[in-house]
């Protein structure tokens, strides 16, 4: 059963300033300011290369990461999850 | 880095022999903190505030003790306050459960729910907010 | 309305109506020496008015009123009435200023160089700011600090300083006395009492500066002190501003280049004097 698919914005709709561990994000669409952690920045670049569901997305962050542990779907989930609420990504 | 460099049509390319390890982290954890309005800090120099409990909008109802709107009367339910509770009221019952003077100890956790509940427009709800960060 | 005030306090003019006279005359001591706002033009706009009509003469209520209100806000008592006024200063700005990036922060100045004192109220940055600058700095402001988002430099916005319960007495031993407003006992505070900044502050309120260092003092434990990372000065600084979130990319982006440019330290200080040396010692390192 395909999951749902899930789009970034383009890149230039974003500014990001690194800070110390953390990343601040200023959306332009929406005017709101976000500070997150890793993963979030790796995961919207990966939605850079087009829209993708759960599985597909882990795919493409294998390809340039390794990961610990074995609840790397779940933990996706949940990311999506907070970087839906915060409108940093949407579904198709 | 460690790594064996390369060569690739175009140049050569640099190679790491080792991954970053990208943390997703657990299920649980919070990794996006949306910023939000804050009146939070200047309030604290800006308002001497009240909450109505309940406000206006109920109309008599009763406040069950998970802070919802109840019909007037309904068993276990507390009644509305006469008057409201000053910010600094609201503060103490908020973290200590302490009872606001005049009303009745039984229904302390029932306001303290219907507070915990308000929403934007809602009478009391920019007092509440201005609450929450303060020490 | 019956009675009013037009007070201009850094780039910022403000008119203060008001249904009775007595505050108004505990205003205009307060701010005495103070310009008049140019052209007689305001910038925001404070209403003293009765909760209902009778209350002007029975128990007198103040609603804090004015170009911008909170809805929650109860009233205050006629003898609190120099209170409302602050509070309705303090109002205006948090809700209506869009022009510069507002923090809420104590701000110093010397040699041109601004030091930016930031934290939860009761950290004792007005009382640390009001000691300063009668110690060789200038009070540039206790309360709000003012941001240019273009030139990313500070305009002081120089109010009477909010001094609450201990630190009344603290700045009653250093200044004159007739630079204090009346003692308001009973409010929801404790005992407040204001402060006019001094002569050169007000002299110089056209003055700005360029931030150098943001300190997050903390009032109460033995001195110690650690440097702040830039993501969590960010974090802070957003949480005490008003009109972060309403300023958009202007903000953020004058917001990283504060953050950039200047050190941060979170200071933990057992009393004033203490706290004074501390800065003393930051200040002169930082210039080093």
């Amino acid at each position: 059963m395909a999951g749902p698919l899930y789009i970034a914005d383009n890149e230039g709709a974003v500014l990001t300033v690194a800070l110390d561990g953390l990343s601040v994000l200023f959306h332009q669409p929406s005017g709101m300011t976000h500070i997150v952690a890793p993963p979030a920045p790796e995961i919207l670049a990966a939605l850079q290369a087009g829209p993708a569901d759960a599985p597909e997305l882990l795919r493409r962050l294998r390809a340039l990461y390794d990961f610990e542990g074995d609840e790397a779907e779940d933990a996706l989930h949940a990311r999506l999850d907070e970087l839906e609420a915060a409108g940093l990504v949407r579904r198709a | 880095m460690s790594g064996t460099d390369k060569d690739q049509a175009g140049g050569s390319a640099f190679v790491p022999s080792r991954r970053t390890v990208l943390v997703l982290g657990a299920a649980a954890a919070s990794t996006v903190v949306t910023v939000r309005p804050a009146l939070a800090q200047a309030a604290g120099s800006v308002m001497n505030c009240e909450i109505p409990v309940p406000g206006p909008h109920a109309g008599g109802q009763y406040i069950a003790a998970d802070g919802n709107l109840v019909a007037p009367g309904t068993a276990g339910a507390a009644p509305p306050l006469p008057r409201a509770l000053k910010g600094e009221e609201v503060k103490a019952l908020l973290r200590n459960g302490t009872t606001p003077a005049g009303t009745d100890p039984t229904s302390a956790q029932a306001y303290a729910n219907y507070i915990r509940r308000l929403q934007s427009g809602m009478s009391g709800f920019t007092c509440y907010a201005s609450l929450q960060a303060r020490p | 309305m019956r009675h009013r005030l037009d007070i201009q306090i850094g780039p910022v003019a403000f008119r203060i109506g008001s249904a009775w006279k007595a505050p108004l005359d505990a205003l205009e001591h307060l701010y005495a020496s103070y310009p008049a706002p140019e052209d007689g033009l305001a910038d925001f706009t404070v209403r003293l008015e009765p909760e209902r009509p009778w209350r002007r003469f029975i128990r007198p209520s103040v609603a804090i009123k004015g170009d911008y209100v909170l809805a929650d806000a109860a009233p205050v008592s006629l003898a609190h009435g120099l209170l409302a006024a602050e509070m309705g200063m303090n109002l205006q700005m948090a809700l209506g200023q869009k022009r510069y990036l507002l923090l809420h922060a104590a701000t110093v100045e010397k040699d041109g160089r601004a030091l930016i004192m930031t934290g939860e109220s009761g950290a004792g940055k007005s009382t640390l700011a009001a000691l300063l600058g009668e110690r060789g700095w200038r009070l540039m402001g206790d309360e709000f600090a003012l941001l240019d988002m273009a030139s990313g430099r500070l305009l002081p916005f120089p109010r009477a300083v909010s001094l609450k319960n201990k630190a009344i007495a603290v700045m009653e031993a250093e200044v004159a006395a007739n630079r204090f407003g009346p003692r308001l006992d009973g409010t929801p505070k404790g005992a407040i009492r204001h402060m006019r900044p001094n002569a050169d502050a007000i002299a110089r309120m056209g003055e700005g500066a360029t931030p150098a260092l943001i300190l997050f003092p903390r009032f109460g434990e033995a001195e110690a002190v650690r440097g702040v990372g830039a993501a969590e000065v960010f974090m802070r600084l957003t949480q005490a501003s008003t009109n972060y979130v309403a300023l958009g990319r202007e903000g953020f982006d004058a917001l990283n280049r504060l953050i950039a440019a200047n050190p941060a330290l979170a200071i933990d200080y057992p009393d004033t004097d203490s706290a004074v040396g501390m800065v003393e010692d930051f200040w002169r390192a930082r210039a080093a």
